[in-house]
């Protein structure tokens, strides 16, 4: 899918500093509804804190975040999941020590959950919904095996499971495909190109290998010490020069 | 389904598990009764007994915050020498037991809240520190605040001998306790806890809301051990900070939980009844070294089982102390993946 042209997820100047570091610098971008837009740039570009000041794990110092038109700037990280973010860490982040299984439940939706709610009900309520997008990521002969035991790749293809728990509209993959064996990134592939072309799911991506970003997105932003250096589809910006320096140098 | 035995899913408990604490339970309540029958049912037994049940009641709080949420507290005593001053300080005042109690347990969870707010951003090990701090803030406090709490002489409150009505009270609120953890451990909440504590980032960024869970989590824990302060006090029939606020209360219930499996529903009660009879033993077998064999014991169930006697039986939910301080402090995920 292309977007229909609403913007979905929006930032403008965006800007990070890390004591004298300026991690990512005056960044503007714009993400379209049912779009794939992928976000590149060498080591150390500012891609992982860009994500991270998208879905408020770290503060930014200026400018303004806006999802689905919401200003999100001042919200908390669970306050914007609320909202339909989700994302998955370049450091993966699963619980160890739970199930497969028992990781999507905890992974549901937990928008306006009274105490009351929380506490009335058992843990298991979603299961069936878990169960499918268990298959649905390749891990159903998984189900019952604590998330620790799994590979790197199988880990992966479970955050984003997770990630895809509570239905969100818009994900946030940072390096999905880092460390996954080629048979596993296909398969990644293939579950994203689904929900995107299927279910209408926006996707933000984050990656080093630039033939899994052109495969699937319609449009690339290109960052480098913290400032965005190119935008523009997959080719474009393969060609651009001043891509290819920062990747190669002069 | 899963073959998760303690898990936030549903589990199917054996039908021997289910007998085994049955009898457990109708021979606890029996006890008291068959008295005059059984010889080695004193009324000094029946003291010892009580004194268990509140140690199971304060182990399994304390893991609901420490064991489940991953936020280990080495000030938890504070909330139960609250209680048991709210307690004796009304009762010295000439109120009834029963709002007294009440009014002690609302002063701990309120003591709870105020400190909860600001300790509860600490990690690991930060966390713990600050709790200790808070704890010895407290009971300094206590002990120079002596218009109302009597200071270091302490308060005499009125005596209570029924000792079997005891019984059963603490009998009756430990296992009150330990239903309500057993309630929070399979409820999404108590799933909400697991996930904070195995990843607060992660559970945070998936929308949990994590600052409200930990603060009902460790409200409720404090209520519970200041009832717990309360119905001592009154046993005890005198308070003074030295006997109420004792460090090692808060290190004798993070050992008991370790020892019994910690982030477990029956590893508290385990811990508890096993350390406090095996003291009872050592105490008397080992009266100058006692301590010697206490810390021993603290090193044996660091290094050989640190998950607990509920690990060694393959329940996989029990944790470890160096596994929560790792994962709160971020080295889990980054050595890990």
């Amino acid at each position: 899918m292309t977007g229909n042209g609403a913007a979905l997820l929006e930032g403008r100047n965006v800007t990070k500093r890390f004591g004298g570091l300026v991690a990512v610098n005056n960044v503007d971008f714009v993400v379209r509804q049912g779009e794939m837009v992928g976000l590149i740039g060498p080591n150390g570009s500012g891609k992982t804190t860009l994500f991270d000041c998208l879905s408020r794990v770290q503060p930014i110092d200026e400018g303004q975040v806006l999802f689905k038109g919401i200003d999100i700037t001042g919200k908390k990280p669970h306050q914007v999941a609320h909202l339909g973010m989700a994302r998955t860490f370049q450091v993966i982040r699963v619980y160890r020590k739970l199930t497969v299984l028992e990781n999507l439940l905890v992974s549901r939706q937990w928008r306006g959950e009274s105490l009351l709610g929380q506490l009335t009900r058992a843990n298991v309520d979603l299961e069936e919904r878990a169960r499918e997008l268990i298959e649905f990521v390749a891990l159903g002969h998984l189900m019952d095996s604590p998330a620790g035991t799994l590979s790197g790749g199988q880990r992966r293809l479970l955050e984003i499971g997770m990630a895809l728990m509570p239905d969100p509209d818009l994900l946030l993959l940072d390096e999905a495909a880092s460390g996954v064996n080629p048979t596993l990134v296909e398969t990644i592939k293939d579950r994203i190109r689904v929900l995107n072309q299927e279910h209408g799911k926006t996707f933000l991506l984050v990656e080093h290998d630039m033939r899994f970003i052109s495969d699937l997105c319609t449009r690339v932003y290109v960052l480098n010490y913290g400032e965005q250096l190119a935008e523009g589809t997959p080719a474009e910006v393969m060609e651009n020069e001043a891509v290819i320096e920062a990747y190669f140098g002069s | 389904m899963s073959t998760a035995t303690l898990s936030p899913t549903r589990s199917t408990m054996p039908l021997w598990r289910i007998g085994l604490m049955a009898l457990v339970v109708a021979s606890l309540v029996a006890m008291p009764l068959l008295r005059d029958q059984v010889g080695w049912i004193t009324n000094s037994r029946l003291f010892s007994f009580t004194q268990m049940f509140m140690l199971i009641a304060l182990a399994s709080n304390w893991n609901l915050t420490g064991g489940f949420t991953g936020y280990v507290d080495f000030g938890h005593a504070v909330f139960f020498g609250i209680g048991a001053y709210g307690t004796g300080v009304l009762m010295h005042n000439g109120w009834e037991f029963p709002p007294a109690l009440v009014a002690g347990a609302v002063f701990a969870g309120i003591y709870a809240v105020i400190v909860g707010y600001p300790t509860l951003r600490l990690k690991g090990p930060y966390f713990s520190i600050a709790m200790l701090g808070t704890f010895v803030a407290v009971r300094e406090i206590v002990r120079v605040w002596k218009g109302v709490t009597g200071g270091g002489v302490g308060l005499t409150l009125p005596p209570y001998l029924n000792r079997v009505a005891f019984y059963y009270y603490t009998l009756a609120f430990a296992l009150a306790v330990v239903a309500i953890m057993w309630w929070i451990r399979r409820s999404e909440f108590g799933a909400s806890l697991i996930a904070i504590r195995e990843d607060e980032i992660g559970a945070e960024m998936r929308g949990i809301n994590t600052t409200v869970q930990k603060m009902t989590a460790f409200t409720v824990a404090g209520v519970l051990s200041g009832v717990v302060g309360g119905m001592w006090a009154y046993q005890n029939t005198f308070i003074d900070p030295d006997i109420v606020f004792i460090e090692s209360r808060t290190i004798e219930l993070v050992m008991m939980t370790m020892l019994g499996g910690l982030g477990t529903v029956l590893g508290p009660v385990i811990g508890a009844a096993t350390i406090y009879w095996m003291r009872d033993v050592v105490w008397a077998s080992f009266l100058d070294y006692h301590l010697i064999v206490e810390g021993a014991l603290l090193i044996i169930i660091v290094l050989f089982i640190p998950r607990g006697i509920v690990g060694i039986f393959g329940d996989r939910s029990s944790t470890s102390l160096s596994e929560l301080w790792g994962r709160s402090l971020g080295k889990d995920q980054a050595e890990k993946t």
